[in-house]
């Protein structure tokens, strides 16, 4: 015990009397690098259609769903999602010459109208698209995700489709995110 | 004859004692020399490197340093008792790292993890830098004309949980690393 308040007293004495040292500062660079991103990814890779000749109701067999998700640079205002083919015409074909076009193929997002890929947008084919989601982009979702649940159809009413010969008909959508400028 | 001989040999003696008695040793005086040796106290921190990257991912609370840092603390001190103090720092809580277009990261989502300690974030007001930029590293209590050191490995992170929208970008900064004894 009076070695500890000798000790005690001993430190306090010597805080009153010395003067601080210090060593000299010692820097460390840091460098953190933050790489802009943007991705989509789906809740599956394949619908499939059990067709009714002269119908319009032809539901895909699956929902899917989308989910975007990105990291964006100041400058970047707007983010789009798109579904498209590659061309208007023959967004589905036999391989014999008969095509289901995209104007009979129709997306419902999130639950809203079911709409045909009949717009010219950022990716595919002429008349062949169909943007699915608009988002500005400010200061408070630089980074940010959304997720569209999409129902597919295919409607065979139009033109000659009620005319569509039996088979088998395949086709690839595409699912494809854009941010700009 | 031989009774002569024995006289001579003790006046030889006798004559012997007597230079003996009168004779003195001579000293010179004495000159001093002054010695005076100073040992200057001392304090340093060397690192094993001064340059960490980060790789961050957005929203993501690890990210961490792509190297460890190792922090020695040297000291020679002539207080009776000292306390020696080893601080990582910022000049500015709000712009530990910026990206030079008016985006930050704050003091607050930089972690370190001392010696295997847990990741503790840059809040603290401390004896050097900004304020709430710091953190204490180590404290230790040394007594007399005391020599020692402390090693320190350092982990670094950064959190960006709390930064969810923060911008891509090059950020930089410069963390600091000093010791106090008082």
């Amino acid at each position: 015990m009076r070695f500890v308040v000798v000790m005690l007293a001993l430190f306090v004495t010597s805080l009153v009397s010395a003067q601080a040292i210090n060593s000299g500062a010692q820097p460390i660079a840091l460098n953190a690098t933050l790489g802009e991103s943007l991705t989509l990814t789906l809740s599956a890779a394949t619908v499939n259609f059990t067709l009714a000749a002269g119908s319009a109701a032809n539901a895909g067999s699956t929902n899917i769903t989308a989910t975007t998700a990105w990291t964006l640079k100041p400058g970047r205002t707007a983010l789009g999602v798109y579904a498209y083919f590659a061309a208007a015409a023959t967004a589905l074909i036999d391989g014999s010459g008969d095509s289901i076009p995209s104007s009979a193929f129709f997306i419902s997002d999130n639950a809203g109208a079911s709409t045909a890929l009949t717009n010219t947008v950022a990716f595919g084919g002429a008349n062949a698209g169909l943007q699915i989601a608009t988002v500005p982009i400010t200061a408070a979702n630089r980074t940010s995700s959304r997720t569209d649940v999409m129902v597919y159809n295919i409607n065979l009413t139009g033109g000659t489709l009620p005319q569509l010969p039996a088979g088998t008909y395949t086709g690839t959508l595409n699912i494809q995110a854009q941010a700009t400028p | 004859m031989r009774l002569r001989t024995q006289l001579a040999m003790v006046a030889v003696a006798a004559a012997m004692l007597v230079a003996s008695a009168s004779a003195q040793v001579r000293n010179s005086a004495a000159n001093p020399i002054a010695l005076n040796a100073v040992l200057t106290q001392s304090l340093s921190v060397n690192l094993s490197g001064n340059a960490v990257n980060f790789n961050l991912v957005a929203s993501s609370a690890n990210n961490p340093g792509s190297t460890t840092v190792t922090a020695t603390t040297s000291w020679v001190l002539n207080n009776i008792v000292s306390l020696v103090s080893l601080y990582a720092f910022f000049g500015s809580s709000t712009s530990a790292l910026t990206d030079g277009a008016g985006d930050n990261i704050p003091s607050a989502d930089f972690q370190l993890s001392d010696n295997g300690g847990a990741f503790t974030a840059l809040t603290n007001t401390v004896a050097f830098g900004g304020a709430n930029a710091g953190l204490n590293l180590f404290n230790t209590l040394v007594f007399g004309n005391n020599k020692g050191t402390h090693t320190d490995v350092m982990k670094f992170n950064i959190n960006l949980s709390p930064l969810p929208n923060l911008p891509p970008g090059n950020y930089t900064g410069t963390l600091t690393i000093q010791a106090q004894a008082i």
